[in-house]
């Protein structure tokens, strides 16, 4: 499935501000106000483009503030356990809003499982797999 | 006065007309038939009550319906402004050399968007390219300006916001600079491209959404 030039170039723009948030914060660890516009933007050209993230990536940016998320440096990542599960408990330091992800071994995400990898069988919901 | 407006009925025009005089008796009588019959459950006493001692209401002030709040967990718009999401003025000790590699990535990724360096045919491809692709961190100067204070600026961008640039020069200055009536030089790569400000009034986000047509005159 070929990708759309649209839709691609879209997604390098995507890529290209995640990475000079990226390249900001590590230049100067202090200054988020920048690496937060960054996102920000990238938020809203996604939100306008409707388009799909990889979940590794949303999980490093706030939904409340858009900012950049680096433990240690803008969150704190804690986790915890819960009703006899394990959670991973992510709060923003600056909105301190909070992110919490369960942490089974035996869970896989979709983008995870084999037939997602396939262009062609994209489309099809989980129970449709043999 | 009041003789004027009130004349008393001769006996013989009451006669004609068979007006019949009621008496005050008769007239309270029917009044209180006329309120028990209008208002069953009200006792006499409380009729009464009501006729003499309470206040009539002549116009009616109905609360207004406060606003509701409108409670968005997601937006948090007003108080997200006020956390300084632009800069703070501390990049002034920030140099100039900490954006360069910023500068290198761009470089990199409009080398990458357009396959190649210098692709001698369709410099529209370019040119459309670049209309949909992000500006922060190019190598940015002014060319043409109304304003004369502003021609020869050169720096990288930092900000793109609907009406500005925030570009920071090489003497560590950040200089703000209105889009309106003023040309732009990019550079890449040995392809060197005008905008003109005054059609790129929008934010950058909605730039790669929207459709760009040639409207108008293009100068300044």
């Amino acid at each position: 499935m070929a990708g759309q030039v649209k839709d691609r170039e879209a997604f390098q723009r995507l890529s290209f501000l995640y990475q000079a948030a990226h390249c900001v914060l590590a230049q100067d660890p202090e200054n988020q106000a920048l690496a937060r516009f960054y996102c920000h933007t990238e938020r809203t050209i996604a939100k306008r483009l409707v388009l799909r993230r990889d979940p590794s990536v949303k999980r490093t940016l706030c939904r409340g503030c858009s900012s950049l998320l680096i433990p240690g440096l803008t969150c704190t990542q804690r986790q915890r356990r819960c009703k006899a599960q394990r959670w991973t408990v992510q709060t923003c330091l600056t909105c301190q809003r909070s992110q919490r992800f369960l942490n089974d071994p035996r869970h896989l995400l979709w983008g995870d499982r084999p037939e997602a990898q396939l262009g062609s069988q994209a489309g099809l919901p989980w129970w449709h797999s043999g | 006065m009041n003789s004027v407006i009130y004349h008393a009925l001769s006996q013989k025009d009451a006669k004609e007309f068979d007006i019949q005089h009621p008496g005050t008796q008769r007239a309270e009588a029917f009044v209180r038939a006329f309120l028990k019959r209008s208002m069953p459950r009200m006792s006499r006493q409380a009729q009464e009550d009501h006729l003499q001692r309470k206040a009539v209401v002549l116009e009616y002030f109905t609360h207004r319906k406060q606003k509701e709040k409108k409670k968005k967990s997601k937006g948090l718009s007003a108080k997200q402004r006020r956390e300084l999401r632009l800069f703070d003025i501390n990049p002034e000790q920030q140099r100039y050399s900490l954006f360069l590699p910023l500068h290198e990535l761009w470089k990199q990724y409009i080398r990458d968007l357009c396959n190649g360096l210098k692709p001698d045919m369709q410099p529209q491809m370019i040119q459309a390219k670049l209309l949909k692709a992000d500006l922060h961190g190019a190598i940015v100067s002014v060319t043409k300006s109304k304003c004369p204070s502003y021609v020869g600026i050169t720096g990288i961008l930092l900000q793109e916001t609907k009406h500005i640039f925030k570009i920071i020069t090489k003497e560590d200055r950040l200089k703000v600079i209105p889009k309106l009536n003023c040309v732009f030089t990019v550079e890449i790569d040995g392809f060197i491209s005008y905008i003109y400000g005054s059609k790129f009034q929008l934010r950058s986000s909605e730039r790669s959404a929207k459709k760009f047509k040639a409207k108008g005159t293009i100068d300044l």
